[in-house]
């Protein structure tokens, strides 16, 4: 019972006990779950040390059996078994840290039934770290599984209007696909013997179960299949905009922000190691797709009228990334692909947040009912603007290591593929500023508009006060507050148009923001916190997806209808 | 160690303070924080230079390089956050910090009564660290680091005006382009890796330095031609140009600090930084010549006939920017970094001295509204005459020393380009003087009562007119030569500067023909050539040209096409109709259930023949 | 047999459960009429006694496993994991109808007795190793539960379901007779050894042909009473219209007892010749899950659409006696007893809801129930997640379970278009929890009264079985997989 099956348990055990808290007193259920996730949180922080210091073997491995039928369920069975390296490390403290964030922004905006809802909130937190942690394929399955029931009752129960048309939708895709994953489970269980991660893996690298290159392509496929659905992968992206739009901003926040990292990790821990020839064979039409993904979700996202649609299309946009990044099979490509889970991770979360924020100021999710937002509520504003620049990627802020990473890792093997994704960059810029134009500029729709000033005009009004000229500035800039003569038109102002009461940053809300921003900044600036330990795993990764093609290229005995494409695989490397 | 970083981090501490309290501080404190920081990292450039010997011994030929911590290290990659100092970069650093110093003087008393002062000094400070990171940057990564946050300050200043959607417009256009440009900036870092396996600038440079000019040109062609692709974005070159003049819509400070003297001009500091990969694509040079020069040309027709004092300077601006990147095309990288450093005088002055006019005639930029004002306000009128006389090449003016160089160098380099040059000079001169002569000459045309600026402003002004003048004194080609990769070099022939003086000189007297000996001509020219006049005065279309085949088939096609046709259309289409076609699968199912028995029991007949044949008739004992 | 066949002590302790049963059954109908309207509780809880000691039988027979009545019967322990399924099965049911009957006014002995007799036939099947048990076990059991179908004797959808229950049933059997009969004459025994032995041994083995033919014939029998496709059809009608209760447990008991025999007779009589069946079983699994779950999308009456999940999961079983491997045999019967308990589960929450006359059976009525009655919505989620098979409930390792074996005798397609299946039935059952959780409650979920003792204890015993299956497996899995092993031996 090490560090890290405790910090699984709790979530359980609070979502238990949070159940069973009486209803009567929400706000109590409400502190109890906030209190959880924080000493969750707390809890999680402990385990970097020993990972950061490892030697990208796991830690904190717990391997007990779990379901035993000798004889039925070959070898030792069905295991608990979990344990944690790099990559898993950071997307758990991920979840650690959002989860309670993700309570603090839904403190008010949930009124009905709140305590289930904290509740769900833990179910979720707990079925994520089990994913990452999972070092059996059964148990992956079980959480994998797991993470679906909460987030299905978060989207149904407390999303907007079309929020059963979404939950549904987004629990038979993922469903779709995790079946055919559960096949694969169990055909390499078949083969091997085991559900054991490391076992299996030994066994398939190391040629003492050798897959015919038809098996392991299937198998390949069904586990991508699955995670594809969960990244999501262009074409199969669909549920994502319906589950973002209508869920409460926690569910966007979390779906966002962990569980579509769920696929990706996926990606990362199983397919490329298990399936070295295939996923290398396949990875030219899987990065087709992702560069497709990247610059058809920035295209879509440009248009979109509804800010979590946008946001969840620059999701599909940006994920596209991290799949071209695992799919390079370079040290930068999936250190980059990594870092760039979290970076997203933070970002939309926090702008997933943000829109809550605007969304519980004016209850719309338009960006047309938005406008010169910036006026009444400056700081929001400026929160914003922040995260914007974040996603898309102004260097020294956290997205921009992670997609510099993942293109320079790209150009090292294919450098179309880094021209045609470096787009995305420019249109993430263009999508983005457009809204936070839109949104927080100008003025407040069905706000009196100043005399519309011709271009060449210019500011020639704004640069000085002559007489009755200086009402017309108040008008433009009822920013400053510093300037005692003209307080007077600033609230003749604000009595003219009712529109511009939006109250700024609330300290809860700041609360909430603050930490991310602070995140923002140190993964773009000291990415070296975060790098060196998933650069270790990630080696590792890469090499067990190498090593294991070289063993079956020397042995083409063994597999002789693997040996021609692995040496094609080799060969393109 | 000279302690670099403190030359960005002051301003940086300025935008800072600002941002969190000025809100609620008076002006006074706001300047306080603005001006100090900025003077404060201007004089510890002046130490940090005179320590390496600026003054005295001479600044030493290689580079002096502060490493500061670890920023990206994966794989065999590793970029340091390192900043440096070298002759190069000891220019940039005294003009960013010098003119930013005084910019920031002039703009207090311009922004005076302005709304939202604090934040307009606090992105102002902002600017100039990441223009500091940008000139001191030790790798292309930092050095992108500022590069991206200068266009992300300028984006910001430029819509400062954010309630005018025209601003906010012009705002993002800035950005966006510069992001295409950006685009290119990263395509050729990534090659830089992959072919050098490193980004400082030392060790590029070095295995540049040290393969012979043929070999590897092709990747070396790429490299710099991407790289120009970033430097005409952030310069306003053909064909990324057309944000500049709309930036104009930022307060008149901006556009001399941002849009004239320094951001603007990052392009060809950053080619110039790179020269020592250049010289081994010449066709990369041909090409940034040859576009520079086209820039000049075009922008320079263009500003012969705008009647909005700003756009004037800005197209100015473009043009003279093509004349340093032409420069830069025939390899006299010192020439362009000289003309870089001149234009940043009498440029600046220019704008700071157009913020007067429009200061004196209450916000009036329209020429025609104007005249009359060299009564009015003298020492803007006198200031901005030297400005004038500068831009135009006018003997023993700084604008004459660079531009001669950079035309004689355009001479040896091509005759054809030599002589567009002179007659690109000659325009530039004309709409200079065309802008002065309608200004001040003649009779007030407006409606305000036009008054001198006060000191704060003036003041600037006449230490940059004596820049103007005198700057062209200053040994700066001297200086920087050993910087640059040496090219033949050919005796100057004396008649090609007198060429383009005379060019200039024809350029003014013409201007003053039309516009004040006698103002008929003016229209009359400009009735006879109706054509020509509205192709120029509407910029050929350019902006328009983009929307159309740009702007909007992005737009439109994504909207109808991806997202209703496509992702709507498709792929959801399909989704739902798996679902609809479970949905009838069950409806005809369920009618197989009639709840009649007989037809019960009728399956139960046949099930059980096809059961019986199926079992009886196949198969064998094992 | 010889006549003067004396069975020793210990087979009559092997046969005690069914002693047990017929006794209490037997009085509970005599005591009918003497105890009057007085203390009618008293029958229920009589038979329910029964039912333990049964139970408690059951499972003591195990201590000596072994045959009774010259080979007759076989107790061994696939017979213990089925007796003792369907006992407790028939403990969940009496839980759950003492409000239904008492609702209906139509508390009588005569429903317990019932009830008993038809376990009695399901035990007599689990434990058949002889033809002639075997539809004796099967006559006892259906019969019993024909007329427990239509036992709200003046309620006409009642009265349909008995009649087309037994009809079609009687016509079914007719074919398994038959098949009894042609085998006996082939082989000249009816005991399932000596059939095995017989068919196994090439020079005595008869026209297989004929012996093809004979399986065929009987596979019709238990197709029909397991509800597999093509022979399906009458179990929406006949479930939708019997009492809740008793739905509840045709589609467990009779169910699981069917299954029991077929298994036995096909995993060693025919197993021989399994090359023969296991195609015809191969496309009868697939359709009967395809029908099973694609009319299940379309229904809004609960009953009736549990009645085609129930098919549905027939059709889940089916792929795993298709493996026809000890494998196999152990996941049908993990998975037969896991959705014993979440169906019984379910329809138990149908009869808590249902009320008077069974007025309110549209999934559309159940709107908001979660608001108010939190723990019956959880509950009821408990089993419809189980139905469709999310992780730690007992219906998805009996899936996984099944599929595992299917994937173990290379029914790689099977497997896969199976479990395509059954993402599918998440469809239908999403809808319920949807219509609980995330719809305003009705009318109808206002007037609902709180849950009775009886159903409480039926629903959560099940629900915690649901969640012991899912969580903690071993135990069942083992002795399933040994005593799937031994049977096949």
């Amino acid at each position: 019972m090490n560090l890290l099956d405790i910090l699984i348990a709790i979530p359980f055990i609070g979502f238990a006990a949070v159940m069973l808290l009486p209803k009567s007193n929400p706000g109590a259920a409400k502190m109890f779950a906030l209190v959880v996730s924080l000493a969750v949180f707390l809890g999680s922080l402990a385990l970097i040390g020993p990972v950061i210091a490892s030697k990208g073997d796991f830690q904190f491995v717990t391997d007990v059996s779990w379901i035993q039928a000798p004889g039925l369920l070959a070898g030792e069975g069905i295991k608990y078994h979990t344990g944690m390296d790099g990559i898993s490390l950071w997307l758990v403290l991920l979840s650690t840290f959002l989860t309670p964030i993700a309570m603090l922004i839904s403190w008010k905006s949930v009124t009905d039934r709140p305590k289930e809802f904290f509740a769900f909130l833990l179910l979720l937190e707990f079925g994520l770290i089990g994913v990452f942690v999972a070092l059996d394929l059964f148990l992956f399955y079980v959480f994998w599984e797991i993470c679906l029931v909460p987030m299905y009752f978060l989207i149904g129960i407390w999303g907007h209007d079309r929020r059963i048309y979404a939950a549904v939708k987004f629990f038979l895709y993922t469903m779709a696909g995790s079946v055919l994953m559960l096949v694969a489970i169990l055909y390499l269980n078949f083969k091997t013997g085991s559900f054991d991660y490391p076992v299996i893996l030994n066994l398939l690298s190391s040629g003492k179960v050798p897959l015919t290159h038809l098996e392991q392509l299937l198998l390949f496929l069904a586990f991508f299949f699955a995670f594809a659905i969960k990244v999501p992968l262009f074409p199969l992206h669909t549920w994502l905009p319906d589950a973002h739009v209508e869920a409460p901003t926690a569910g966007s926040v979390m779906l966002a922000s962990v569980m579509l990292k769920m696929g990706t990790y996926g990606l990362v821990r199983f397919c490329l190691p298990l399936f070295p020839n295939a996923s290398r064979e396949n990875a030219g039409w899987i990065a087709a797709l992702a560069i497709v993904g990247i610059i058809y979700g920035a295209l879509v996202a440009l248009v979109q009228p509804n800010m979590k649609k946008l946001v969840a299309y620059s999701s599909v946009s940006h994920l596209g990334f991290v799949v071209l990044g695992v799919f390079s099979f370079t040290q930068m490509g999936l250190d980059g692909a990594v870092y760039q889970m979290l970076n997203h991770g933070i970002s939309t979360g926090a702008l997933f947040i943000l829109v809550g924020f605007l969304y519980e100021r004016r209850h719309s999710l338009e960006i047309s009912a938005y406008g010169g937002v910036a006026t009444a509520a400056p700081w929001l504003a400026t929160v914003f603007l922040i995260t914007t620049l974040a996603s898309i990627g102004l260097p020294t802020l956290n997205n921009f290591v992670g997609e510099f990473l993942v293109l320079q890792g790209v150009a090292e093997v294919n450098f179309q593929w880094t021209v045609f994704a470096a787009v995305g960059v420019i249109l993430s810029a263009c999508y983005m500023l457009w809204m936070y134009q839109r949104a927080f500029f100008g003025r407040m729709p069905g706000q009196a508009a100043v005399a519309s000033h011709s271009h060449s005009q210019g500011p020639a009004g704004h640069t000085h006060a002559h007489g009755e000229d200086a009402h017309s500035h108040s008008h433009d800039h009822p920013h400053d507050h510093d300037h005692g003569h003209k307080h007077d038109h600033e609230h003749h102002h604000e009595d003219e148009h009712g529109h511009w009461h939006m109250p700024d940053l609330s300290l809860r809300e700041w609360a909430a923001i603050l930490p991310l921003l602070v995140l923002m900044v140190w993964m773009g600036m000291g990415s070296q916190s975060f790098l060196p330990s998933i650069g270790v795993a990630t080696a590792r990764t890469l090499q067990q997806n190498k090593s294991s093609i070289e063993y079956q290229v020397k042995i083409p005995a063994v597999i002789p209808q693997q040996a021609a494409p692995v040496a094609e695989a080799v060969n393109a490397r | 160690m000279h302690q670099l970083w403190l030359i960005p981090v002051f301003p940086l501490a300025g935008f800072a303070i600002n941002g969190l309290i000025g809100r609620k501080s008076s002006k006074n404190v706001v300047n306080a924080i603005a001006v100090g920081s900025v003077l404060l990292s201007f004089l510890w450039v002046l130490k940090a230079l005179s320590a390496m010997g600026l003054w005295g011994a001479g600044m030493p030929e290689e580079a002096h390089v502060e490493r500061y911590f670890t920023w990206i290290q994966s794989g065999n990659l590793n970029i340091g956050f390192d900043l440096a100092v070298d002759r190069l970069s000891a220019v940039m650093l005294l003009v960013v910090t010098g003119i930013g110093l005084l910019i920031h003087i002039y703009a207090t008393g311009y922004m005076a009564h302005e709304g939202g002062y604090y934040r307009f000094f606090a992105y102002l400070n902002l600017f100039m660290f990441f223009m500091l990171i940008l000139v001191l940057a030790a790798n292309y990564l930092i050095l992108f680091i500022g590069w991206e946050g200068v266009g992300l300050c300028s984006y910001l200043l430029i819509g400062f005006y954010f309630d005018k959607k025209f601003a906010g417009d012009a705002g993002k256009k800035a950005f966006i382009v510069n992001r295409v440009g950006d685009f290119g900036y990263s395509l050729a870092m990534f090659l830089l890796v992959i072919n050098f396996g490193s980004l400082d600038f030392g060790k590029v440079f070095e295995a540049a330095k040290a393969m012979p000019v043929d070999q590897g040109a092709g990747i070396f062609t790429a490299i710099c031609l991407l790289f120009f692709v970033g430097a005409a974005g952030k310069s306003a070159q053909i064909p990324l140009y057309v944000w500049l003049p709309d930036a104009m819509a930022g307060p008149t400070p901006v556009s001399a600090l941002i849009h004239a003297a320094t951001m603007v001009t990052a392009g060809i500091y950053m080619i110039a930084r790179s020269s020592a990969l250049f010289v081994h694509a010449p066709i990369a040079m041909d090409v940034v010549a040859i576009v520079g020069l086209a820039t000049a040309v075009m922008s320079a027709t263009i500003g012969l006939v705008q009647n909005d004092i700003k756009k004037v300077y800005a197209y100015s601006t473009v043009s003279q920017l093509g004349y340093m990147f032409l420069a830069l095309g025939s390899g006299a990288f010192a020439a362009g970094m000289f003309h870089v450093v001149t234009h940043a005088f009498f440029k600046a002055l220019l704008f700071l001295g157009a913020g007067s006019v429009i200061h004196a005639v209450g916000g009036e930029q329209d020429l025609r509204k104007m005249g009359g004002l060299r009564t009015k306000i003298p020492i803007t009128f006198l200031t901005i005459i030297c400005a004038a006389l500068a831009i135009s090449g006018v003997p023993f003016t700084s604008g004459a020393a660079s531009k001669d160089e950079i035309l004689v160098a355009a001479y040896h380099h091509a005759p054809w380009m030599y002589w567009v040059g002179v007659v690109t000079a000659g325009m530039t001169a004309f709409y200079v003087f065309r802008s002065v002569f309608m200004a001040f000459f003649g009779k007030y045309r407006g409606s305000a009562h036009p008054h001198e600026s006060p000191l704060v402003m003036t003041g600037p002004l006449m230490i940059l007119a004596v820049l103007s003048l005198a700057g062209g004194f200053i040994p700066l080609p001297h200086f920087l030569e050993p910087m640059f990769p040496k090219l033949a070099e050919e005796a100057p022939e004396k008649w090609l500067e007198y060429t383009a003086v005379a060019s200039g000189l024809i350029g003014i007297s013409l201007a003053y023909l039309f516009y004040v000996a006698s103002p008929k001509l003016a229209d009359a020219a400009s009735k006879n050539f109706n054509g020509l006049h509205k192709l120029l005065y509407h910029k050929y279309y350019v902006d328009e040209a983009y929307d159309a085949t740009v702007v909007e088939p992005i737009v439109q096609g994504s909207r109808s096409v991806l997202w209703k046709g496509f992702d709507s259309g498709l792929i959801d289409g399909t989704v739902n109709g798996i679902g609809y076609r479970a949905m009838n699968i069950g409806g005809a199912l369920r009618r197989l259930q009639s709840g009649n028995i007989r037809s019960y029991a009728g399956w139960v007949v046949l099930g059980s023949i096809a059961v019986i044949l199926a079992m009886g008739l196949t198969g064998s004992i094992r | 047999m010889p006549v003067n066949y004396i069975p020793t002590g210990t087979e009559y302790f092997r046969f005690l459960p069914e002693i047990i049963l017929t006794i209490v059954a037997t009085v509970v109908m005599m005591l009918e009429p003497v105890i009057g309207q007085r203390n009618r509780s008293f029958l229920p809880n009589l038979s329910m006694a029964g039912l333990f000691a049964a139970l408690w039988a059951a499972v003591v027979a195990y201590s000596n496993p072994g045959p009774a009545f010259h080979d007759m019967l076989l107790i061994d322990g696939f017979a213990t994991f089925f007796r003792v399924l369907v006992i407790v099965v028939g403990i969940l049911v009496v839980f759950a109808s003492g409000q239904y009957l008492r609702r209906e006014k139509a508390e009588a002995g005569e429903y317990h007795a019932l009830l008993l007799f038809s376990i009695v036939g399901q035990c007599i099947l689990a434990g058949a190793n002889e033809l002639m048990m075997v539809f004796i076990g099967i006559e006892i059991s259906s019969i019993a539960s024909y007329i427990l179908a239509g036992y709200l004797r003046d309620d006409k959808r009642n009265n349909e379901s008995a009649i087309k229950y037994f009809l079609l049933g009687s016509f079914a059997t007719a074919f398994l007779l038959y098949g009894v009969a042609w085998i006996y004459g082939l082989t000249g025994s009816t005991n399932l050894t000596e059939i095995r032995r017989i068919l196994n041994t090439r020079e005595i083995a008869p026209s297989l042909t004929l012996v093809g033919t004979s399986a065929a014939l009987m596979f019709v029998g238990f197709a029909f009473k397991v509800s597999a496709a093509p022979f399906q059809v009458w179990a929406p009608d006949v479930y939708q219209g019997a009492p809740v209760p008793v739905s509840a447990f045709m589609s467990a008991g009779p169910k699981a007892a069917a299954f029991a025999v077929f298994l036995r007779v096909y995993m060693t009589a025919f197993e021989p010749i399994s090359d023969r069946w296991a195609p015809i079983i191969w496309i009868s699994a697939l359709l009967t899950m395809i029908v099973g779950n694609f009319a299940a999308i379309r229904q809004n009456n609960i009953k009736r659409m549990l009645a085609y999940s129930s098919i549905a999961h027939a059709g889940y079983v089916m792929v795993a006696v298709t493996a026809h491997s000890s494998i196999g045999t152990a996941a049908a019967m993990f998975y037969l007893a896991s959705y014993a308990f979440m169906n019984v589960g379910a329809f138990a929450v149908v009869t808590h809801f249902a009320r008077q006359g069974e007025q309110y059976l549209k999934i559309d009525e159940m709107a908001g129930l979660a608001k108010r009655q939190p723990a019956t919505a959880a509950l009821l989620t408990v089993f419809l997640l189980s139905l469709i098979g999310v992780p730690l409930t007992g219906g998805f390792f009996g899936k996984f379970y099944v599929f595992k074996a299917a994937l173990d005798a290379h029914l790689v397609w099977l497997t896969v278009l199976g479990l395509l299946n059954s993402a599918v039935a998440a469809f239908y059952y999403l809808r319920i929890i949807v219509v609980m959780y995330m719809h305003e409650p009705g009318e109808s979920t206002e007037s609902l009264q709180p849950l009775g003792a009886g159903l409480k204890a039926a629903i959560w015993i099940s629900a915690v079985a649901t969640l012991i299956l899912g969580i903690f497996p071993s135990d069942v899995l083992n002795f399933a997989g040994k005593s799937a092993g031994d049977m096949m031996k």
